[in-house]
């Protein structure tokens, strides 16, 4: 325990291995046009998502060559939760008032594909929630979630400069968080090439909870820092971080347990949309925790040894 | 004033309470109809089930709608919505060119998209008789024009046609029968368009005019005679006459009029109501399991402090809900899980304050200056990081599309609140605690009994 910033390289070369994977795998998402990488819902690509159950079960592939039959060879059908299959293909039946065709009416596409389902597959026992979001709407979206990352990070890191009177403060507390940022979606572009799993509009609203959330452990380690400096004022800087992430340790871990409680229980308990984004939020507060202890508050040392050894070796520098 | 404090925080849970057990109160409201409204937990649609779908507005050439116009259509699309009969619609503009409409529990979503998706121009036609053919009155023979006279359900897109006059001109206008027992929608004109159809139709005997909705003709009859009274029919639906969702969907679009800007769907959500139930039957049992839990954690670390935190937190729960009630805030999935994730963040600032209260019991000083001291310490990092929960919100609020509104909204409620619960009432009724002998061991704090005095000391050398 007193050799946290002592060891703060591991620490270091341990978030590097978390975010590198994290990074090739977020950089190969446009490079093999979403083969590999992050696995974006239809919110961001545009296209309808149906939900059924048929009465009797069937086959994905039988359905999906029905849908593909009527003209729809971009057609995906997977099993979803409860029984239910998820047909997902462009977006249908979206209407515009301005050029009414009156052959197609309201829901003429899906009423095809529905038939050609029952045809292949036997009559629809129950029908779930039907979404269709259009290309403007993907558009939108995928524009306002990295300015809403960039702008939540900045207002955090204006506010911890504010609070603590010192850039750096700021800075390490950036660094932390993009880290957390970094390791959410790594983590999500991974579990989305092996499992598929898909980050929709809600996503977005996870990693900005987590930008605000995961500052709340490095303002405690940082506010005992400061607090320090000025009670053991002299005794060198690597000392005073190292006591106060350790007089601070047990409420990091404590004030993490507890949020990270009421989200396991919607993980277990709870389903539909919000899978994934309790998911994402527990990933990110966790990696939080570690970034604020094992991060952001060595950081602050490395900082500040890195400007010492300016100050005190000038020449040495110059000749270097 | 501290006097009070007890009696107001009393006052305050007990209405909260009365908000959130309460059936049937009321509060006042200007834009109701009733004048005032329900207090009840609004349910998003993802919950209850519905159907959502978001319009944008589409420019017409180069000329985009401006705000106003943009309300006019919000206004008439409410009123087409009011017209179906739907309980609790929700039509709401969103960013300069976006109008949301959540109707909950619809039956026919495919009805209702088609009659508010329709800009609902009707337009009065004349075809003129050297090119499209008129029919000789006293013979009744028709004479052939250049092009064949449009039939229902063709899109009219010759430009040399101007309209006589528009839906506009429609005084009133409802379902009725012609002389051979088909639907059809009969119309009365106002002065100016009366005056118009008798002069056009008494001149113009044996030709023929096309009666169009958003350029598809509804029917292309002849003039058979002048209509000099203002009144007169449409007939549509071919051979069969309309059908009578068609015809109440035709009368409902003249009563309100046209749209100033064609309006084009971008996206449609049809949730069933089950699924929203279970939904929400899951979510709520993970809740209660999620802040038994939090309970059982707080009281196995910090005692008689956690069981103190533990009411701050029943508290809290009462008050939240209340103010979602009162607002109201629309509950979705996202929004539960908003609250379930603020109750974890709620008792952080208890365990900031009970930690470092135990720090300073652990340096030998008594009960209550410890517990003193853990508060006015602590308090720092509680408001840094709640605000900072609260800046993201915020962004969150401010940028978000709607789903995501309502899960900000559920944060910045749940951080303004949890401040008041965790560190005021924790604090109110912790002094009236240590207040007494048998409550000051420090065993009771969470401080284990070799621990006391062991301090930092030796750690720093400085």
């Amino acid at each position: 325990m007193d050799k946290i910033i002592a060891r703060k390289r591991w620490f270091f070369l341990f978030s590097l291995l978390l975010t590198i994977p994290g990074l090739a795998f977020i950089a190969a998402t446009p490079l093999t046009s979403g083969d590999v990488g992050l696995k974006f819902s239809v919110e961001f690509t545009g296209g309808t998502v149906w939900e059924f159950k048929l009465e009797e079960s069937s086959e994905p592939a039988i359905i999906r060559d029905a849908v593909v039959a009527v003209g729809h060879p971009e057609a995906q059908v997977t099993e979803g939760e409860g029984g239910f299959l998820l047909l997902r293909t462009k977006s249908l039946d979206l209407q515009s008032g301005s050029a009414p065709d009156p052959s197609q009416p309201a829901g003429a596409e899906l009423a095809e594909i529905r038939d050609a389902i029952v045809a292949a597959a036997g009559p629809i026992a129950e029908e779930g929630s039907l979404s269709t979001v259009g290309p403007v709407i993907s558009q939108d979206l995928t524009q306002q979630a990295l300015l809403l990352v960039v702008l939540g990070s900045l207002g955090i890191v204006f506010w911890m400069t504010y609070r603590f009177r010192n850039v750096r403060f700021g800075a390490a507390a950036l660094v932390a968080l993009l880290h957390d940022v970094i390791v959410t979606v790594g983590f999500f572009a991974v579990a989305g090439t092996f499992f598929n799993i898909e980050i929709d509009a809600l996503f977005i609203t996870a990693m900005l909870t987590i930008i605000g959330f995961s500052v709340h452990d490095t303002i405690v380690v940082f506010d005992r820092v400061r607090e320090n400096v000025a009670r053991y004022a002299g005794a060198p800087f690597a000392e005073i971080v190292n006591h106060s992430i350790v007089q601070t340790m047990g409420r990091s871990l404590n004030t993490t347990v507890t949020v990270l409680i009421p989200l396991l229980a919607l993980l277990v308990f709870a389903g539909g949309s919000i899978r994934t984004f309790v998911l994402a939020l527990f990933v990110g507060i966790l990696s939080g925790t570690y970034s604020s202890i094992f991060n952001a508050s060595p950081l602050l040392v490395w900082w500040e040894e890195r400007v010492t050894a300016r100050k005190s070796s000038p020449s040495a520098r110059r000749t270097a | 004033m501290r006097k009070y404090t007890p009696y107001m925080i009393l006052a305050i849970g007990l209405l909260a309470l009365a908000i959130d057990l309460l059936p049937n109160l009321r509060l006042p409201d200007s834009r109701a109809p009733e004048g005032s409204r329900l207090i009840e937990t609004k349910l998003g649609l993802d919950l209850r089930g519905g159907l959502r779908v978001e319009y944008q507005v589409q420019p017409v050439g180069d000329v985009v709608a401006t705000p106003a116009d943009v309300a006019t259509i919000r206004d008439i699309i409410e009123r087409r919505v009011n017209s179906t009969g739907v309980a609790e619609p929700l039509v709401q503009t969103q960013g300069s060119d976006r109008i949301i409409v959540e109707l909950p529990g619809v039956s026919d979503p495919d009805a209702i998209r088609a009659l508010l998706g329709t800009t609902g121009r009707l337009d009065f036609v004349p075809l003129p008789p050297e090119t499209y053919g008129s029919v000789d009155i006293a013979t009744g023979q028709p004479i052939q024009g250049t092009k064949p006279v449009p039939g229902q359900g063709a899109l009219l897109d010759d430009a040399t046609l101007t309209p006589l006059f528009s839906g506009d001109q429609i005084a009133s206008s409802s379902v009725s029968t012609d002389d051979v027992g088909q639907r059809v929608v009969a119309f009365t004109l106002k002065p100016e368009g009366a005056d118009l159809f008798a002069t056009y139709t008494g001149a113009n005997l044996g030709s023929y005019f096309a009666i169009v909705i958003d350029g598809t003709v509804v029917s292309a009859p002849y003039i058979q005679s002048a209509i000099t009274g203002g009144e007169g029919q449409i007939s549509g639906g071919g051979g069969a006459g309309f059908a009578f969702e068609e015809a109440n969907s035709l009368v409902t679009i003249l009563k309100f009029g046209s749209l100033p800007f064609p309006i084009a769907e971008v996206g449609v959500t049809d949730v069933k109501a089950t699924l929203g139930a279970a939904f929400l039957g899951q979510a709520l049992f993970a809740g209660a399991v999620g802040i038994l839990l939090v309970f059982l954690f707080m009281l196995l670390h910090y005692r008689l402090a956690g069981a103190v935190a533990s009411v701050a937190l029943i508290f809290y729960v009462i008050i939240v809900l209340a103010i979602f009630r009162l607002v109201p805030v629309t509950l979705t999935l996202a929004g539960i899980a908003g609250f379930v994730l603020s109750i974890g963040m709620a008792v952080d600032a208890n365990i900031l304050i009970f930690e470092r209260t135990k720090e300073e019991l652990r340096i030998g000083k008594g009960i209550v200056p410890a517990v003193e001291a853990g508060f006015s310490r602590a308090w720092n990092s509680i408001l840094d990081s709640n605000v900072s929960s609260l800046i993201t919100a915020f962004i969150l609020f401010y940028f978000g599309s709607s789903t995501i509104k309502g899960f900000a909204l559920v944060l910045i409620i749940g951080v303004l609140c949890s401040l008041f619960t965790a560190v005021t009432v924790t604090r109110l009724i912790l002094r009236s605690v240590i207040a007494r002998k048998r409550f000051s061991s420090p065993y009771l704090y969470g401080v284990a009994k070799g621990d006391l005095d062991t301090l930092d000391r030796g750690v720093i050398n400085g």
